[in-house]
């Protein structure tokens, strides 16, 4: 029975190590310990990073990118230090709350419901040049270190990231960018149930 | 519809009018200020550019419900008697052509100024691609925002 | 309390509408021009300047049909010619002031109305558009403000007693020399109209100018600066209706029915009326008209141009440059034609150029508001031809011509689209059925789709050379469609269009046999005069030759065409282009030049610019343009419109294009019709040669015409590749 309890605890240990190791701290979530599993969720979801409708939002360079081809943004739009856009080319000085009618309008999206300080403003930007959260370029094995790492990542903790990958309104705008954008290859359900597993069975990232 | 009170170049206003209709329709038709301009309808030209609390903001994409309880300034209402900078600096240098793109170009070119005092050429480039000109005065328009600084800068000098 | 707080011009319009009193907009906007902060200037216009009405000639005396002078001393000043950034408005008046020696700072300047006084001479059409406001009006100018002078000299002289040698002129006075007394102009401009004007009037020597040939103020600048200049889109009048217009989307097609309930319940409708080829929806605002418009249900009866592409044009203009129906327009010494040069020469070198359908893209989209009734119609729009407008108006509504009025407001732009009258005719027809004032808008796509678009052109130059490489024979095969068609018609046949041909007529190059023949193509899309009209592709494709023959000769592109050129004004505005390029000079390492050198709508111009291509990617550096005009009148007005042509060139050379499919124009807005950006734009150099030729150039239009063939040859000497059809972007070169 001790040698049980014994195992137990060192068990507790070794996931609490791991854990520890893969940044996130538990909290809520059912967590197990199956790397393979872990991996094979996150490939999964993976497809969803590297679609354009999150490319885009994520690029390597200073310019956020437009299409399926991935151009640099028309207008030498660029992200600047808050990664809201610059001068007299910030985001939300074209990008509204909600997407604009016709093909090639400027697509948008809002501030969560229970922002109220934000009813009406935009909520369209890329990350901060400091923490440029980028997904262009990046193998599985990178975006997903890049995704826990609390430095980069806007201090998020794993089972933080699926409530935004659940609820933010720039990433549900993915699946609702209008002008006949194309969505990604998984459905908003299917990605995030893939985030989730991926968060509950240790976060372990492709080699 | 619905009406909404907000602030133009200084004075509060209360208009009627749908709620997704395009500000600069607002601007243009129910309050008479014909300084900014249809020139796309997409965000794409940048004739239609006003301060929404001081951000340069294209008006014929922002609907008029963003404005509610905010300050939108006008081409009218950058200085009472052309005595800004920008416009000082327009006038130096005999910028326009045609003149439609320019009170879109002089929003723009104002909220640089006032975000970087002394802008770079490069700075130039990214607040100002986004001001298209049919009539190509670009590399004045460029003169013109150096100049603008210059003056804004006497100006602080003299106080 | 919440005040509210509108903008003073619609205070006073809603003001007189509250009145009932049906004022013109106009006449309630007194700082249409705005107070100039730092310059006096000529100020406020009234848009129609009603000559043929009854006057006082005690309060308002006409001199002449160009200048009255109020007994309190105003000076109005009219300009015949549409204001549309060229500064027409400034520099023409600026003649009549010179000679007048009236106070510049002063005057009042108004449009004209549609008068014979104010026609052209050249063609006796009053129109503003090919580069001719200059050139056309100078002399009359001149002529009209010296014999008003010498009228109010004569009148003063005779008031005193004294003779007119005695008297002179100057800032708005006339003084007598030896008693040092002085009339103002106010003061004797009523005996100066009862005189007749004299028959040979003296006129100013260059050298005696005080206004003309520097910079003037320009005197609509201050109202473009605060947002108080009208251009056409914003003229308001009481009582007016807005309406948003749709033409059939496949070009001369029609709307073949349409569903008035699916949108008479929308806010503020009005109405929705059958306009040529296409619908107008009514509606009490612009916004709610547009809106509307959307949610019309309609059908299309495409017609005879619903198979129309950009492949099947491309075919048809093959064809025709291949085929044999070809209208020979010209020919000098032998008048060889490329095939009759076998064996005659050292070589026959021949090439084929190509330059794409443009749109007009004016910043300000197609408008008009007019106001039509039973026995008047009166019109008010950004105009460019307002003869061809009254013409039209008359005879389509019935009335006398005298019963229709037009109006200038400024234009956002022309460049010749404003010459048409199309949208002047939907506004007169939705007024007619509607009853009220009714001003269109056109929406940007629709501005876009239904432009009437620069022809593209298919160009064939051959050449015979001697064993220097030099030509000693130049054949031309031009196929284009019309230019002038719809602008004016009279100078259009079956088979020839002057315009189509400008820059193939003479050449300054010395070759001793030219031909050229042409191929007038009927075609299923709209085209018309756009800026450069038919100089700007012939150019292209003459420039572009001139360059492969030196390239081939292995001789630099200047001493090339030195040695085809004896014309002292050619040679000097190339000489002075090769010193201020510094083109002798070795350019940095990845850098290379290009130039080229024509004479188009009377003016010598020359670019060179100065480029590296990386990749694809084409990085101007620096472009250096050397133009006489003759006499720049305003040598500041002069150096912004070629800086501004360089900026069009630059957008027509690597990404302006218009295509077609199933009969419809792809392109909507600038998303997909592409031009040149802030960031795209190097520095440009102009300078001015004073030649002081007689006659003067036009500068309108000339700036893209010579920078396009300079790009092209540029990147030719950076890359060794010859790109000979328009625009680069198909190539997948890229303007960074």
């Amino acid at each position: 029975m001790a040698q049980r309890i014994k195992l137990g605890l060192i068990g507790c240990l070794l996931c609490f190590v791991l854990l520890a190791a893969g940044g996130g701290s538990i909290g809520g979530y059912a967590q197990s310990h199956d790397a393979a599993g872990a991996r094979a969720a996150f490939l999964e979801a993976y497809k969803v990073f590297a679609h354009p409708r999150c490319v885009n939002c994520h690029p390597a360079g200073d310019a956020p990118l437009q299409g399926d081809d991935g151009h640099p943004h028309a207008f030498r739009v660029r992200r600047g230090e808050d990664g809201r856009g610059v001068f007299a080319a910030k985001c939300s000085n074209c990008h509204q709350t909600q997407n604009q009618s016709g093909e090639h309008a400027a697509p948008g999206a809002p501030y969560p419901p229970e922002d109220r300080e934000h009813l009406s403003e935009p909520r369209w930007h890329l990350p901060s040049s400091a923490t440029p959260l980028t997904f262009e370029k990046r193998s599985p094995a990178q975006l997903c270190r890049q995704l826990l790492n609390r430095k980069q990542n806007g201090g998020l903790a794993p089972e933080q990231l699926v409530h935004h990958v659940s609820h933010d309104p720039l990433v549900l705008w993915g699946w609702n960018p209008g002008g006949g954008r194309s969505t990604p290859p998984l459905s908003h359900e299917d990605f995030v149930q893939k985030i989730r597993e991926w968060v509950e069975k240790g976060c372990a990232c492709p080699k | 519809m619905k009406q909404i009170t907000f602030n133009v170049n200084g004075k509060p206003v209360t208009v009627e009018a749908e709620p997704e209709k395009p500000l600069l329709w607002v601007l243009r038709e129910d309050l008479g200020l014909t300084g900014a301009k249809y020139g796309c309808g997409m965000a794409l030209c940048g004739c239609c550019t006003v301060h929404l609390n001081g951000d340069a903001i294209r008006s014929c994409v922002t609907p008029f419900s963003r404005v509610e309880g905010k300050s939108v300034t006008t081409i009218e209402g950058l200085s009472p008697d052309l005595s800004h900078p920008v416009q000082r600096a327009w006038l130096e240098t005999q910028t326009p052509q045609c003149g439609y793109c320019q009170p879109g170009q002089m929003m723009s070119a104002a909220c640089l100024l006032a975000q970087k005092a002394n802008p770079t050429d490069a700075d130039i480039d990214d607040a100002m691609s986004g001001n298209l000109c049919r009539c190509g005065t670009y590399s004045r328009i460029r003169k013109a925002i150096h100049r603008a600084a210059e003056i804004a800068a006497s100006h602080r000098g003299r106080k | 309390m919440n005040e509210t707080i509108i903008s003073r011009r619609f205070f006073l319009t809603t003001a007189v509408a509250a009145s009932g009193g049906l004022l013109i907009g106009s006449t309630l906007r007194p700082e249409m021009l705005g107070a100039a902060a730092t310059q006096p200037s000529a100020t406020n216009f009234p848009l129609n300047a009603p000559l043929n009405a009854p006057f006082n000639a005690r309060l308002n005396a006409p001199l002449n049909a160009w200048i009255r002078i109020s007994a309190n001393d105003e000076v109005t000043l009219i300009s015949s010619q549409s204001e549309m950034g060229q500064g027409a408005m400034t520099t023409l008046p600026a003649i009549l002031a010179e000679e007048l020696c009236a106070d510049w700072s002063r005057v009042k300047i108004e449009f004209s109305p549609v008068e014979p006084a104010y026609r052209n001479p050249r063609i006796n059409w009053q129109f503003t558009g090919n580069s001719e406001s200059t050139t056309g009006f100078f002399d009359l100018l001149q002529t009209m403000g010296a014999s008003a002078r010498e009228m109010l000299v004569a009148a003063a002289a005779n008031r005193w007693g004294v003779k007119p040698e005695e008297c002179y002129a100057d800032n708005g006075k006339i003084i007598h020399k030896p008693s040092e007394r002085a009339l103002k102009f106010g003061e004797i401009a009523e005996d100066a109209a009862k005189a007749p004007p004299p028959q040979n009037p003296k006129l100013k020597r260059q050298s005696e100018w005080k206004l003309l040939g520097r910079p003037l103020a320009r005197v609509e600048l201050p109202a473009k600066l605060n947002g108080e200049a009208v251009f056409g889109i914003d003229f308001i009048l009481p009582g007016m209706v807005h309406a948003a217009v749709m033409q059939c989307p496949v070009h001369s097609g029609a709307i073949s029915s349409f569903d008035k309930d699916s949108v008479m319940k929308l806010p503020g409708l009005i109405d929705v009326v059958p306009i040529p080829n296409g619908i107008a929806v009514v509606a009490k605002h612009y916004w709610q008209a547009g809106q509307a418009l959307k949610s019309l249900k309609l059908s299309i009866d495409g017609g005879a141009n619903s198979d129309v592409s950009s492949e099947t044009l491309e075919k048809q203009y093959r064809a025709a440059l291949d085929g044999d129906v070809w209208k020979t327009v010209r020919t000098e010494g032998q008048g060889l034609r490329g095939e009759e040069m076998t064996g005659k020469f050292a070589e026959v070198f021949s090439q084929e150029y190509e330059s794409q359908f443009l749109a007009h893209a004016t910043m300000e989209p197609m408008n008009c508001t007019a106001s039509v009734t039973d026995d008047s119609c009166t019109i008010w729009g950004p105009l460019q031809g307002p003869e061809l407008a009254k013409l039209t108006l008359s005879g389509m509504l019935k009335l006398p011509p005298e019963k229709v009025s037009i109006n200038r407001t400024l234009l956002g732009g022309g460049f010749g689209r404003r010459l048409l009258v199309d949208f002047v005719v939907q506004a007169a027809l939705v007024s007619r059925v509607v009853g009220k004032p009714v001003k269109v808008v056109w929406s940007r796509e629709e501005d876009i789709q239904h432009d009437v678009y620069r022809p593209a052109t298919l160009h064939r130059v051959t050449a015979g050379l001697d064993k220097s490489g030099k030509p000693a024979a130049l054949a031309h095969k031009l196929v284009s469609p019309s230019i002038l068609q719809f602008v004016y018609g009279p100078a259009v046949t079956e088979d020839n269009d002057p315009s189509c041909l400008e820059g193939l007529m003479e050449t300054h190059y010395e070759i001793p046999s030219q031909r050229v023949d042409f191929k007038l193509l009927k075609v299923g899309v709209p085209t018309s005069v756009l800026r450069t009209t038919g100089y700007g592709p012939n150019i292209f494709a003459v420039e572009s030759f001139i360059d492969e023959l030196a390239a081939k000769a292995e001789q630099d592109p200047y001493e090339f065409r030195r040695g085809l050129s004896k014309d002292e004004r050619s040679l000097k505005v190339l000489e002075t282009l090769v010193e201020k390029s510094d083109w002798k000079k070795r350019p940095a390492k990845g850098v290379a030049r290009g130039m080229a050198y024509t004479e188009a709508f009377r003016t010598h111009i020359a670019h060179v610019v100065e480029l590296s291509v990386k990749d694809n990617s084409v990085r101007i550096h620096r472009i250096t343009c050397v133009i006489d005009c003759g006499v720049a009148l305003d040598p500041e007005i002069t150096k912004n419109s070629i800086e501004g042509g360089a900026v069009w060139g630059l957008g027509v050379a690597f990404k302006s294009n218009i295509s077609f499919k199933h009969g419809r124009t792809v392109e909507s807005n600038f998303h997909n019709y592409k031009i040149a950006q802030m960031d795209e734009t190097p520095p440009i150099e102009v300078h001015i040669v004073n030649s002081s030729a007689k006659g003067l150039g036009g500068t309108g239009e000339v700036g893209p015409v010579t920078l396009i063939p300079a790009v092209t040859n540029a990147i030719f000497a950076a890359t060794g590749k010859r790109y000979r059809s328009l625009p680069l972007s198909r190539h997948g070169l890229k303007l960074v």
